[in-house]
């Protein structure tokens, strides 16, 4: 499926969904209009590698870390963090050039949360991601760093609360990081707590 | 009222996110234009042309229909391995040609150099019309070129003819003119079927008429003179691939292993390149544009000497200067012993040129045509080129009003139009 398709799934979806206006939930009313959250689980990067990707391992755990303004209770704005392995490559013994590759990146991304049902939430944002290469040899670590300006990402989001302050939930991320085209998507429980 | 603040949101960031969408889906990377593929080949069963033949087809030539697309007039030449038409508008042709009885066939393809244009291109001299004295390799009264074009792999459709006008002035003949490819021939950004700073496009870029090229040189970790522009490995120049970030922090192991250029291709070392222009080209300058300013000329300048050596022995007349781009790769070429006896191309000062003692003084094409300046380093001995010129208009008033002896450009074929059009 195209990434042009994609986009225009998502972006009619979107635009549909916010033309219907929905009823304020009294039940919803918050009396926190902030939230810091924490999420880990499982990343696994698209292999759309043209060169060089024998030996390639695409699943990784990945971390994620959100701070979100709540103003309203449909909409939140904020930003997002995490450490990511998007993929690993590991040379076979005997091969030519020993050791392995791995790229990991970290987004900082400003970040739009809006709720689209009773606990649903779909989520985009954009921002900076800086992508770091190591690859190790026999004699040495190289470490290369990129900035990857244009990186975007879209989020599906089950939040169930707990009390008061404390939330839990699911989450399925997709990234795209524009540096090298990388894509990759995350699916993740996560922890929140909103003061 | 909170009725109106959620009608708002919704409405910023419907804005927001259909935006967001729309930039994030408009980045579509097209990186090549392909060359039309022929289907049915004209030249099946012909002959191949007799050098003294070929050169009976080289000249002027009046475009009699569709001078509204190629121009009035276009420059036939030979090169290595085909025939091209250079036209003053960026547009070329990239012809094979063989004969049949007394007819000669030409097929092949146009591209306009500025742009995504190209077609499919199919031509004959007839026997009657300069083809039957051409195949014996007699001065023809005339040659008429008769054939069509047409657009991406269809069918020529369109007509096209052309007539001989006068074969190149002396003055074009007895000129020695650098028409100097850059990044190895042309740059991917062009869309170039073979990606730049390769081998095959040192093989290709002769169909432009360059008669020399530009590489960018670059130095691994394990100190391995290799070609490659950018400082970092990118996916407008490579394939995507496991390595990121700088290129000349990876050995020349890792870089050939994980790294092809973005059709394919396998990054050239220094020594490679080289080896196969002396080996497999006509090319006879190849000007080493120094990327890295640290103890690099103590590994290029060794493979450059070595190098010129084998032309020699091959009896081949080259210039293989190393670029003084900046200050700091001058100081790094004064560090090398008896340096002002190292063949090399300064884009700074003409002082600068004098301290290095360097061959060429190459200034930036914006300076201007500096004649003045130019003057004096031919009264020095040495020549003057200057880079990079990719305007038509600009490349014909620098031909026309300049005395530089050659030009550095993206469009070699545009320059080839204005040096032989010369009277």
């Amino acid at each position: 499926m195209s990434r042009k398709y994609i986009a225009f799934v998502l972006v009619f979806l979107l635009t549909t969904i916010a033309a219907f206006p929905q009823p304020k939930d009294p039940a919803l009313a918050k009396p926190f209009h902030y939230s810091l959250t924490l999420g880990s689980g499982w990343t696994h990067y698209f292999d759309n590698l043209d060169y060089g990707n024998q030996g390639l391992s695409k699943d990784f755990a990945g971390y994620s870390f959100r701070f979100l303004w709540e103003p309203e209770y449909r909409l939140s704005l904020g930003a997002e963090t995490g450490i990511y392995t998007m993929f690993k490559i590991k040379s076979k013994s005997g091969a030519a050039t020993p050791g392995d590759i791995t790229r990991r990146v970290t987004p900082v991304f400003l970040l739009a949360r809006m709720r689209i049902f009773d606990h649903f939430y779909l989520g985009t944002g954009f921002g900076l991601a800086f992508l770091t290469n190591s690859t190790n040899t026999d004699h040495q670590k190289i470490v290369t760093n990129t900035l990857s300006l244009s990186n975007y990402l879209f989020s599906a989001s089950y939040i169930y609360p707990i009390g008061n302050r404390w939330q839990l939930g699911g989450e399925v991320k997709v990234f795209d990081f524009g540096a090298y085209n990388d894509w990759m998507y995350s699916l993740q429980v996560f922890g929140a707590f909103r003061f | 009222m909170d009725h109106l603040i959620m009608k708002t949101n919704i409405r910023y960031l419907t804005l927001y996110i259909s935006a967001f969408m729309i930039l994030a889906v408009s980045c579509n990377k097209v990186y090549d234009v392909p060359v039309p593929s022929v289907t049915n080949s004209i030249l099946k069963g012909t002959k191949p042309l007799a050098a003294a033949s070929k050169a009976l087809t080289e000249g002027i030539y009046q475009v009699n229909t569709a001078n509204s697309v190629f121009g009035d007039t276009l420059v036939v030449k030979w090169t290595r391995k085909s025939l091209s038409f250079a036209c003053n508008n960026g547009i070329y042709f990239v012809l094979d040609a063989g004969s049949l009885n007394s007819d000669i066939l030409l097929e092949g393809y146009w591209r306009d150099g500025y742009s995504d244009g190209t077609g499919l291109c199919t031509m004959t001299i007839a026997g009657a019309e300069g083809g039957n004295e051409i195949v014996n390799e007699i001065i023809p009264q005339q040659i008429i070129m008769r054939g069509a074009f047409g657009n991406g792999d269809g069918t020529p459709d369109q007509t096209f003819t052309l007539t001989y006008i006068r074969p190149f002035s002396d003055k074009v003949k007895n000129t020695k003119f650098n028409v100097l490819a850059h990044r190895g021939g042309g740059r991917t950004s062009d869309r170039l079927p073979v990606s730049e700073n390769s081998i095959e496009m040192i093989d290709w870029t002769e169909r432009l008429g360059s008669t020399g090229i530009e590489v960018d040189v670059r130095l691994t970790r394990d100190k391995v003179a290799f070609l490659y522009h950018d400082a970092d490995i990118n996916i407008r120049l490579a394939k995507k691939g496991p390595l990121s970030g700088d290129i000349e922090a990876y050995s020349w192991q890792e870089l050939s292993k994980y790294v092809r250029l973005i059709h394919g291709e396998k990054i050239p070392t220094l020594e490679d390149a080289l080896t196969f222009v002396i080996n497999s080209t006509n090319l006879d300058f190849v000007y080493l544009d120094m990327k890295e300013d640290k103890e690099a000329m103590a590994v290029v300048i060794p493979i450059q000497q070595k190098m010129l050596k084998r032309a020699l022995d091959k009896g081949r007349v080259m210039t293989i200067v190393v670029g003084i781009p900046s200050t700091a790769v001058l100081d790094d070429l004064k560090t090398y012993p008896d340096y002002q006896s190292i063949p090399s191309l300064c884009e700074l000062t003409v002082e600068d040129v004098r301290t290095a003692n360097s061959i060429v003084w190459a200034p930036r094409w914006t300076l201007g045509t500096q004649n003045d300046l130019v003057r004096q380093m031919h009264s020095e001995g040495k020549t003057a080129m200057c880079w990079t010129i990719d305007n038509p208009a600009w490349i014909r008033d620098y031909v026309n009003n300049g005395h530089f002896d050659g030009l550095l450009t993206n469009f070699p074929s545009v320059v080839t139009y204005y040096h032989y059009i010369q009277k």
